[in-house]
């Protein structure tokens, strides 16, 4: 993010909403932790017979439960278990690094779960998982091994606890 | 949210990712992505636009049965503006499966 360093959070926040060559720009030369092999398990049956879970990296969680720490400059690399029957007035909102303005009105932007609940009534899914879980995805440093090695784990074992029988992710 | 996805299908369970920067998701190499050259915050569109939200998730789970190929991603394309994305999706039959393009 070189280009903007040491402009005030909320600048940088709008540039990379509205200047997508910047985001690219970033993406470019950022250094992820790249794949090599892509993890696979086949889709055993149709999706109109299976499970669906919702996993967000948006920083969404339910205002009963304790925000993301939004002070750590690397992030938070933990997650927050949401029952999927909760309601928007339920949930909220705490990420600093992108405009939430949109899905702070409607949380179906990035956690669709008045949509997911209407494709189970026209029978389109086979149900849906207990929990969706949020996590805030800003994650640098030394976090991106916890996040690595301890919660997305934990999460994933969560979701065959929970009987997902496939995942649905949405980023911020 | 590549990483999380991984660790998820490593576990066992198929999983789909929306995706709205494609060079993050070349490098991380999620199972399946769709993307969508959408602005950060909005990767299902805008806000109350129910029709493009829809259109979206059921591409995602189409995805999830019709992509083979471990990293493929998904671009159905679809204009950001409601009003140019309500005119695109009605010239297009809803639930048309989109061709991979990775």
């Amino acid at each position: 993010m070189g280009l903007l360093h040491g402009l005030p959070n909320t600048i940088v926040v709008q540039a990379f909403k509205h200047l997508p060559w910047l985001a690219s720009r970033w993406a470019k030369r950022h250094q992820f932790v790249e794949g090599r092999e892509i993890p696979w398990t086949p889709v055993r049956k149709p999706v109109a017979e299976s499970v669906i879970a919702l996993v967000t990296t948006a920083g969404v969680h339910l205002t009963s439960q304790e925000p993301f720490d939004m002070e750590d400059p690397d992030g938070d690399p933990s997650f927050r278990a949401i029952p999927s029957e909760a309601r928007k007035e339920d949930l909220t909102i705490t990420h600093k690094y992108y405009d939430h303005s949109a899905a702070d009105r409607d949380i179906n932007v990035v956690l669709p779960l008045d949509r997911i609940r209407e494709l189970l009534a026209e029978k389109r899914i086979g149900g849906i998982a207990p929990f969706a879980y949020g996590f805030m995805g800003h994650i640098h440093g030394p976090h991106l091994k916890t996040l690595t090695e301890r919660t997305a784990p934990e999460v994933a074992r969560r979701l065959k606890e929970d009987r997902a029988e496939a995942v649905i992710l949405t980023p911020a | 949210m590549g990483l999380v996805q991984r660790a998820i299908e490593a576990e066992g369970i198929p999983t789909v990712g929306i995706s709205i920067l494609k060079e993050v998701t070349q490098k991380v190499r999620p199972p399946r992505s769709v993307f969508l050259r959408y602005p950060f915050g909005h990767p299902l569109g805008e806000a109350f636009n129910v029709g493009q939200q829809r259109t979206i998730l059921r591409d995602a789970l189409a995805g999830l049965e019709t992509i083979t190929a471990p990293g493929t991603i998904l671009e159905p394309g679809y204009p950001w503006r409601k009003h140019h994305f309500d005119r695109a999706i009605s010239t297009r039959r809803e639930g048309t499966a989109h061709a991979p393009l990775l």
